[in-house]
């Protein structure tokens, strides 16, 4: 059996079938994308905060469609190349069209990676609960807590990296005493290994036998392999130790004196989460009593594990199950006996007779002393108060003495302190003034009731930026005789330039003192000498964005009560970013489809160029269809993401 | 793009082995039979949930019976069972689950990719579809999406609960208790759906270029049987209509996996998460538009190939052409294009502006339209023929008065202010209910009976047919139609408990038409018990496949309905390739009766005797490549 | 589409013409956006960036259908599946976007909070 027009087209419809398929596939393309692209124009349209505009470095996204539109031009010429039946060409060609899609991918992974590293934080202030929505951007600085059991900076050791206890600025800091887990809900997963893992990873000070026992292993140090040792001086400069670890080093070192510190060893390798009570079971025995499954029990003082509480729940729902059946049980012989005493009204109506009740009280009596139970929660207490740092989105609610996880755990203990290290490369009120405008309110009185001017770095730039913005106004004005249609001014700074401070704007404010920008901004429209101008850097010093290393930015500690919002330039930050990642991803995507289809041609069509070469040009065609509406979608990717 | 590689060529005479057979076929009969029998295992088990919740509707305090409760395990019903009874929890994830099942694994993979497998290659004079592997792939992708999907039952999160329709915000942050969010039922869901989509997607391709392209010498577009028309607007539907589901799912998954806020809302808050971690400013407006962009097409997806079925039956079991064959055409081109814009008659209640519901409640009116043509012409198509009452033409002729019921009730529901009131209700219900159960699945049924004998060599046997039939017509009455006054009275179709809750508090609350609750809560056992009579007397269906396909009557010949399409040219069963001829076409599709030949059907493949020569003989020049 | 080496040759020029028109528009669509002296309409992004900045698109797109995907001679098929999934992407478009227009409801009454203002009547017509 043979599939006819695979290669030759059908005379009256003069194709042949894959070009049907593949055309047939980019009619669903379109309305794939016309799908997001209308959820782009509804977010956008009826977006309740303002529409961040023009704000992804353009110059990424310049070179990556110059990039699609090289590619698309090569890959017509691969195909133009085969129909003249030259390989060689449509080798090169196609090997363009290739290379240009890797590239593609790689500036696009440069702009999701610097992305996904700028931290925002949207601002609430006690004092001005409504309206302070200002907006902070910049990166996370890193921090650690100290022995005081506080938020303190990280240090960076002689080779400029962080120890592996720090972990960036803006984590929920809480001295935990007990940890009360649901057996009922059946949820609880990743927050238990959390806990665990930072347990695990306590501070524990080493005193006494323990220091002689490690002074001596230092002392056999040339005993040790390369990395037992790495595992060691870890162990020593944290002045703790894993378990695991431990253990290697022993089997290395069996000369020393282990049996001296074996309990301390033991004490160092067990993190003290224990279970607060005995977790008890029961069950009914033949007479219908009660009996404790004394062998089943767990005792208190077990350790905290995941296998404990994944027992505590299998009991809690065996028993519960135990217990449904008694229950289910009873309630079908209530409703049969009312059907064999003649009743035979509605099931809703028997269930609300006096008669029926009369039964249901007595299955209850019956129920009561033969049901089973187990606790629905189970405890574990520190022994002595253990410091986590947990993602804020894993807390749901939290107070200065309780901590509720997702999934209801609960932890009971004392909050620390939450703050968040900001290096502050971007400052925003225009959500700020939009919500003040919405409540009849001046925008400016809003702003400067913020809590971000009341930190003194930031108070610096912003008054820079009034400066800039007289200026920029001034400039403005000069122009204003041009009016549009209606008479109205067509030129007046826009919110972004009132109520916006950039990050190349903080990296030029900085250099000067803040009554001087004026002039220098006057400078610049003026085109005057450089060393009057504002200097800021161009495209290329901030290629994907702001660069942290090679430029400063003030820092702030922002209290935990201050954050209303935070998020990383990920999906989760607003709903420009959510399309703009789902869009672009999309897209992506189909850049790595493409590439791998038309990759096959590259590398596997010299057997059938030989063979059948007008059936390979059908297919390069039609791969080369799907590049270009690839190329297509990016065309008006670009413009309304980048440019408005 | 290009799964046509055929580098081999295959040996007619060369077996294959069994799993490539039957298994990973590429053989367009083989896969449409695995859709049909998958389909219907999904649809037998969506069938069940639905019995679950009929238990809950008219027993709501009463558990469970054995019958219905054997199949879950003690832990199960610990979890989801209070006291052996169904909560409400349970039963909106049956609920949920029964919809999805039913439209998405069940009712269109058996209607447009289990027929329309089987039957459009055959009937355009095909050796298969266009791309085989392509169809291959299909199944198995839509069967691991419906895997993933059911497979959520077993969660500890349980399967998806937010309805069929997976509206947002509910679904977006739905099982947000589970550190785990991908090992949750709702993102479950969301992951099958789009394996469907793209499983739907790969078929809608491949449908439409083989009627393009495939066709045989002389069968022009108006000699398409109406069945090959039908499969061909139902395959636009799917390809243009699924993509922006697929965007609203993906979107939804970016919801729940990246906490966006596509279709969340600014301030929202849940009881037990407080005020959610989200940036807000999203709209579940929006995914009601995306949703329901998909939503009404996929209507037309359920609907079409009942009727492509029936229109096939008619002709055939009337001794009489298609009444208007043209105008059904039409009316089924009309109907594709309209069903793509009357979508949001299903949101009259979500605060969109009153513009734009206008817009939507004209459209809605117009496509009523098409869709009285199709129903007229078939039943017109009745009037002067010598029906034979064969268990084809039983079922189909069943189709015509049950699918009217279900599009006329929809008439109310299409305008603004009836649906203020009946929106939400059984009414609803009973409408939609009419259209798919006794109106598609009889179509459906109609189809099996019509093609079985092609497909095994044998007829199903007739007193089976019977006591499969007549039961579940008077069965599906006694469930569907009663749907229809309870929403009247106002009944919402969300109760778990049938309205027991709300006698409580307004036993004697009178609605607009004047019913009450009290009134109409009866019927719910009587709904309830027809639903379970209904699962026994499809039993009898069940034996008869089996039974027929091994001690069935054997048929006379290739072609013993007298049919005059070209599937009844082939060899019985039909052998890989379909065809031990050339097929070239030489007349329309439902030539039946006609004055000038002997037989009372002339077959589009019979070749034109020499007197006859006004017909068009097949152009020469289509030879295949 | 052309087959024979000659007219190949042709297109392949035109395929060269119209690459260098697309970069070109890409250029200005970049220069109108960024440059203020380029700047039409009103200071800053308004609807006539927005329009200028679509129709170059558009005529990007256009170009990149008609002459490399070779739509400028196609078969009468592909423009009516083509065609129908364009038009149907705009009635998602044009419809989801329309779908909160609403001269009575939706004007300025709502507030930040995501909740209608009580103390602005809900049917003040703007």
């Amino acid at each position: 059996m043979e599939i006819p027009f695979v290669v030759n087209a059908r005379k009256d419809t003069g194709l042949f079938n894959s070009k049907v398929a593949i055309w047939l596939f980019l009619a669903s393309e379109v309305t794939l994308f016309g799908g997001l692209f209308s959820g782009y124009l509804f977010l956008r349209l009826y977006a309740d905060y303002p529409w961040p505009e023009r704000t992804l470095p353009v110059l990424p996204g310049l070179i990556n469609t110059a990039i699609l539109i090289a590619s698309s031009m090569t890959v017509v010429f691969a195909w133009a190349a085969l129909k003249m039946r030259n390989w060689r060409s449509f080798q090169i060609n196609m090997a363009i069209t290739l290379l240009c899609a890797a590239a593609f991918m790689v500036l696009k992974s440069i702009e999701y990676k610097a992305k996904f590293a700028h931290q925002a934080v949207r601002l609430e202030s006690a004092d001005h609960p409504v309206l302070d929505f200002a907006i902070l951007e910049g990166h996370l600085h890193k921090a650690e807590i100290g022995e005081d059991g506080k938020l303190h900076h990280a240090q960076k050791d002689d080779k400029g990296n962080y120890s592996d206890e720090a972990f960036y600025a803006n984590k929920i800091i809480f001295e935990a005493d007990e940890f009360v887990f649901p057996l009922s809900r059946h949820a609880y997963g990743g927050f238990v290994d959390t806990i665990i893992e930072q347990a695990q990873s306590q501070v524990v000070p080493v005193t006494g036998a323990l220091k002689s026992f490690f002074d001596s292993v230092e002392k056999n140090k040339s005993k040790l392999g390369k990395k037992e040792l790495k595992q060691f001086e870890a162990a020593q400069k944290k002045g703790s130790i894993l378990s695991s670890n431990l253990k290697n080093l022993l089997e290395e070192i069996k000369e020393s004196k282990i049996s001296e510190v074996s309990d301390e060893l033991m004490a160092l390798s067990e993190y003290p989460i224990t279970l607060a009570e005995d977790f008890k079971l029961y069950e009914i025995d033949e007479d219908g009593k009660r009996k404790e499954l004394e062998k089943k029990n767990i005792p208190a003082g077990e350790s905290l594990s995941k296998s404990v509480i994944a027992y505590a729940e299998k009991y809690f729902l065996k028993a519960k199950s135990e217990d449904a059946q008694l229950r289910t049980h009873y309630l079908k012989s209530a409703f049969a006996k009312r059907r064999e005493a003649g009743d035979d009204r509605d099931g809703w109506q028997i269930a609300q007779s006096p008669e029926f009740l009369e039964l249901q009280a007595e299955n209850a009596k019956q129920i009561k002393k033969r049901s089973y139970s187990a606790p629905g929660t189970i405890t574990f207490k520190a022994e002595k108060p253990l410091t986590l740092h947990l993602d804020p989105g894993y807390v749901i609610t939290k107070d200065a003495k309780q901590l509720t996880l997702r999934d209801d755990t609960t932890i009971k203990g004392t909050m620390g302190d939450s703050s968040m290290f900001l290096a502050v490369d971007g400052i925003d009120f225009r959500f700020t003034a939009q919500r003040a405008e919405e409540k009849g309110i001046a925008p400016e009185a809003a702003i400067t009731k913020s809590w971000v001017l009341k930190q003194p770095e930031l108070k610096k730039i912003w008054d820079s930026h009034q400066e800039w913005l007289r200026a920029h106004t001034e400039m403005l004005d000069a122009k204003s005789d041009k009016k549009g249609l209606k008479g109205e001014d067509r030129y007046v700074p826009t919110d972004n330039e009132k109520y916006r401070v950039n990050w190349d704007q903080i990296v030029a404010y900085q250099n000067y003192d803040h009554k001087g920008i004026y002039d220098r901004a006057k400078a610049t429209i003026n085109n005057e000498a450089s060393e009057k101008c504002l200097e800021k850097p161009g495209w290329i010093a901030g290629f994907a964005g702001p660069n942290h290393k090679k430029m400063s930015f003030p820092e702030v500690t922002i209290p935990r009560e201050n954050i209303g919002f935070e998020s990383t330039f990920t999906p989760k930050w607003n709903t420009y970013y959510a399309i703009y990642f789902t869009i672009t991803g999309l897209h992506g995507l189909h850049v790595i489809g493409g590439m791998i289809v038309l990759g096959y041609y590259l590398f596997f069509g010299r057997k059938m160029y030989e063979s059948n070469p007008e059936w390979l040009a059908n297919r390069v065609e039609v791969g080369g269809l799907f590049w270009h509406f690839v190329d297509l979608v990016w065309i008006f990717l670009f413009p309304i993401l980048y440019l408005m | 793009m290009s799964a046509d590689s055929h580098d081999h060529h295959d040996d007619h005479h060369h077996e294959l082995p069994f799993w490539q057979k039957y298994i990973f076929s590429t053989d367009h009969k083989t896969i449409g039979i695995q859709y049909g029998l998958t389909a219907g295992a999904f649809l037998l088990f969506g069938f069940f949930l639905m019995i679950v919740m009929r238990w809950s509707i008219a027993y709501p305090h009463e558990p469970l019976p054995g019958y219905l409760s054997w199949i879950f395990t003690e832990d199960w019903k610990a979890r989801w069972l209070a006291d052996g009874k169904v909560t409400g929890e349970t039963y909106n994830m049956f609920g949920a689950m029964h919809g999805t099942i039913m439209v998405f694994l069940g009712v269109v993979p058996l209607g447009f990719a289990a027929f329309g497998n089987y039957v459009t290659p055959l009937q355009i004079g095909a050796p298969d579809m266009a791309f085989p592997k392509l169809n291959m792939y299909s199944y198995w992708i839509y069967l691991v999406g419906g895997l993933i999907m059911c497979g959520s039952f077993f969660f500890e999160s349980g399967a998806a609960k937010s309805g069929w329709t997976n509206y947002s915000p509910l679904a977006g942050y739905a099982d947000r208790q589970f550190v785990n969010q991908l090992m949750t039922g709702q993102t479950q869901w969301l992951i099958g759906l789009v394996c469907l989509i793209t499983s739907s997607l790969l078929g809608s391709v491949n449908f439409i270029t083989t009627i393009i392209n495939l066709r045989a010498k002389g069968l022009t577009w108006m000699r398409l049987p109406f069945f090959v028309w039908a499969m061909l607007v139902t395959g636009f539907l799917l390809l243009l209509a699924f993509p922006p589901l697929e965007a609203a799912g993906i979107m939804q998954l970016m919801d729940r996996m990246a906490g966006s806020s596509f279709f969340m809302p600014t301030g929202l808050y849940s009881k037990a998460d407080g005020v959610l971690d989200i940036s807000g400013s999203g709209s579940p407006l929006l995914f009601q538009h995306l949703f329901w962009f998909l939503g009404h097409p996929e209507v037309y997806v359920l609907l079409l190939p009942a009727i492509a079925c029936v229109a096939e039956i008619i002709p055939c079991h009337t001794r009489k052409p298609l009444w208007g064959y043209k105008p059904m055409v039409w009316a089924v081109i009309i109907l594709g294009f309209l069903s793509f814009i009357v979508w949001a008659h299903h949101m009259y209640l979500t605060g969109m502006g009153p513009v734009i519901s206008t817009f939507f409640q004209t459209t809605t009116v117009l496509i009523s339209v098409p869709s009285v043509i199709l129903l007229t012409s078939m039943l017109i198509s009745l009037w002067g023929g010598s029906i034979r009452f064969t268990m084809p033409m039983i079922w189909a002729a069943a189709f015509l008065p049950m699918f009217g019921i279900g599009g006329l009730t929809g008439l109310p529901l299409a305008f603004n202010l009836a649906d203020l009131h009946l929106h939400d209700t059984y009414y609803v219900i009973g409408h939609f209910h009419y259209v798919v159960a006794p109106g598609i699945l009889f179509g459906l049924f109609a189809g099996v009976y019509h093609w079985y004998p092609k497909m095994t060599g044998r007829y199903m046997d007739n007193f089976l047919g019977h006591l499969h039939f007549w039961p579940s017509l008077i069965c599906m009455n006694f469930l569907f139609f009663p749907m229809l006054t309870q929403g009247m009275a106002g009944f919402h179709r969300r109760w778990y408990n049938g309205g027991d809750a709300y006698l409580e508090k307004g036993a004697e609350g009178v609605n607009v038409f004047g019913l009450t609750v009290l009134d109409k809560i009866s019927w719910n056992e009587v709904m309830t018990a027809s639903a379970i009579a209904m699962a026994i007397f499809q039993l009898p269906f069940l034996l008869n496949m089996v039974i027929s396909y091994f001690w069935g009557k054997k048929i006379e010949n290739d072609n013993p309905w007298d049919a005059t399409t070209l599937e009844w040219a082939t060899p019985t069963p039909p052998g890989h390739g379909n065809f031990t001829f050339d097929p070239a076409v030489y007349r329309g599709p439902y030539e039946y009766s006609r004055p000038d030949h002997d037989e009372d059907f002339f077959p589009q493949w019979e070749e034109p005797k020499r007197s006859q020569s006004s017909e068009t003989p097949a152009p020469k020049e289509e030879t295949s490549a | 589409m052309a087959d024979s080496p000659e007219e190949i040759k042709k297109a392949v020029k035109k395929f060269q013409i119209v690459g260098a028109a697309l970069f070109v528009g890409t250029v200005i669509t970049v220069l109108v956006a960024t440059v203020p002296a380029l700047d039409f309409g009103g200071h800053g992004l308004d609807g006539v960036d927005i329009t200028i900045g679509l129709i170059i698109a558009t005529i990007k797109a256009s170009l990149v259908m008609l002459i490399f995907m070779h739509l400028n001679h196609e078969k009468p098929l592909i423009y009516l599946f083509y065609g129908m999934a364009i038009v149907m992407a705009f009635f998602c478009m044009a419809l989801i976007g329309w779908s909160k227009s609403d001269p009575i409801q939706y004007g300025n009454e709502k507030s930040a909070d995501g909740f209608y203002n009580a103390d602005k009547p809900a049917t003040s017509v703007h």
